[in-house]
């Protein structure tokens, strides 16, 4: 057998400095995060409020979130799983799903804040680029935008939640070079695109080409839409009634959940302090009770 | 050559990161406020390298008055000849840290607040002072048995057993 010199020695272990816990799951960027964060020392504890976005393969995430030293508080969240309240149950994390999970987000936000009145947003969702006014009475909600560790290329889908928070009311900073529909040769955003795009028109586009080509195909992958109902032509109207009904109501619905149910115990339930030490007084005295009437000497204790 | 008496000569290990504590610094750094009149210690983080104060300040304690978007300004004393100045110095955040050396008096204010008012509550007088801890009080020793102990009286023969 041939001799293997041990790679990681105990001296390697001893000198391994572990990165961050957020870093090994990889699930955090410390360098953004910094520069997200930070806020002036002279605006003291002012909160500096980022727009989350995150994208899981089923569902999508919004957040507005403001850093503290206990932990990132969540001041309001949005979930893609939540449009079926409002009507859109299937494609729940395409582009426009991510429109309508960022304007469900800013307008709940602006809701909770007492803003809704004043910073209507954008209701008509063209594609073109909006940014909000300041109102008299109150200065626009301000958040940043953190995508986390996608690669913001253009038409990415993070954009698309961009593009629904601020047609929502929100102030976040922004450029429209990364919105779908933006040529980098002409250096502009073309609206019609982006406007196909925030309705679903890319999705409709490619359900066309299937029924014409790929009938069966067609029949595997839009089989929730064909089970609903919903036709390529008929996509648009499905996003504007979702759009009207999110502005309508955007509170959140508080679901019924069951107090959970008591399971059988495989293992010992581990004893408190004041139970283990009661546990040794018993013992002891039940050792002194046995070996006290078999000998009367003086014990030490 | 000479040694050289650059800004930061003789730092190699005053300003180097800990064993293990190398890389990303933790964000509470960031979160931390401080403000005007508070008392923060001067602890030089070396891997940011903006905002560094000189090497004398390293460990030293002052009191802040100013605050600016990434630093604080920071009052020390330095002993310059035969007298004592107090210098203002403006250092990044990441060199500071909130000093722990009024907690104690802070806690007491506080304590003393509280007892305060409950004895006004009940009607008496106390006194908050801090006493010198007194001279040990007396005890009984316990378990002693007495030995007394006198000297025999020298024997020639025995002792110059051993030669002479």
């Amino acid at each position: 057998m041939a001799f293997v010199k041990a790679q990681k020695t105990k001296a390697y272990f001893k000198r391994f400095q572990v990165k961050f816990k957020r870093r090994r799951e990889g699930k955090t960027d410390y360098r953004a995060r910094i520069r997200l964060i930070n806020q002036d020392k002279n605006k003291y504890n002012t909160p500096k409020y980022r727009f989350v976005v995150r994208f899981t393969n089923k569902d999508i995430i919004a957040q507005i979130t403001s850093a503290s030293i206990a932990g990132d508080m969540v001041l309001a969240a949005a979930y893609a799983h939540e449009l079926p309240h409002y009507g859109l149950e299937v494609g729940l994390t395409n582009y426009a799903a991510a429109y309508c999970t960022g304007l469900l987000l800013a307008r709940r936000v602006l809701k909770k804040l007492e803003m809704d009145d004043e910073y209507q947003g954008n209701v008509e969702a063209t594609g073109e680029d909006f940014s909000v006014e300041p109102e008299e009475s109150r200065r626009p909600f301000r958040a940043l935008l953190d995508v986390g560790l996608i690669k913001t290329t253009t038409g990415n889908r993070v954009f698309g939640a961009l593009k629904g928070a601020l047609d929502g009311g929100l102030d976040i900073p922004h450029s429209d070079k990364r919105f779908a529909g933006f040529s980098k040769e002409s250096k502009k955003l073309d609206a019609e695109v982006h406007h196909k795009y925030i309705y679903g028109g890319h999705v409709a586009a490619y359900m066309r080409t299937l029924m014409e080509d790929e009938p069966e195909k067609y029949q595997s992958h839009f089989s929730e839409y064909t089970k609903r109902g919903i036709e390529p032509d008929g996509i648009e109207e499905v996003y504007k009634k979702v759009h009207a009904a999110i502005r309508a109501n955007p509170t959140p619905k508080k679901s019924e959940k069951q107090p959970p149910k008591e399971h059988k115990r495989y293992n010992l339930k581990k004893l408190t302090y004041e139970e283990r030490k009661a546990k040794l007084i018993e013992r002891l005295n039940a050792l002194n009770s046995a070996a006290g009437p078999d000998d009367e000497d003086d014990e030490d204790d | 050559m000479p040694a050289g008496h650059g800004l930061r000569s003789r730092t190699r290990d005053l300003f180097a990161r800990g064993f293990r504590k190398k890389g990303t610094i933790p964000l509470s750094t960031y979160l931390k406020t401080y403000r005007i009149g508070e008392y923060v210690d001067v602890k030089v983080n070396g891997a940011i390298h903006k905002g560094m104060p000189h090497k004398f300040y390293h460990g030293r304690t002052g009191q802040v008055w100013n605050v600016t978007k990434r630093a604080i300004g920071v009052e020390v004393n330095k002993q310059v000849g035969n007298r004592i100045i107090k210098k203002r110095i403006h250092v990044r955040v990441e060199h500071v840290q909130p000093s722990r050396c009024t907690e104690e008096f802070k806690l007491r204010k506080k304590k003393n607040d509280q007892l305060k008012a409950e004895a006004k509550a009940r009607g008496e007088v106390i006194s908050t002072k801090r006493q010198p801890e007194g001279p040990k009080p007396g005890f009984m020793v316990e378990g002693a048995t007495l030995e007394t102990v006198t000297p025999i009286p020298y024997d020639v023969v025995n002792d110059l057993k051993g030669g002479y």
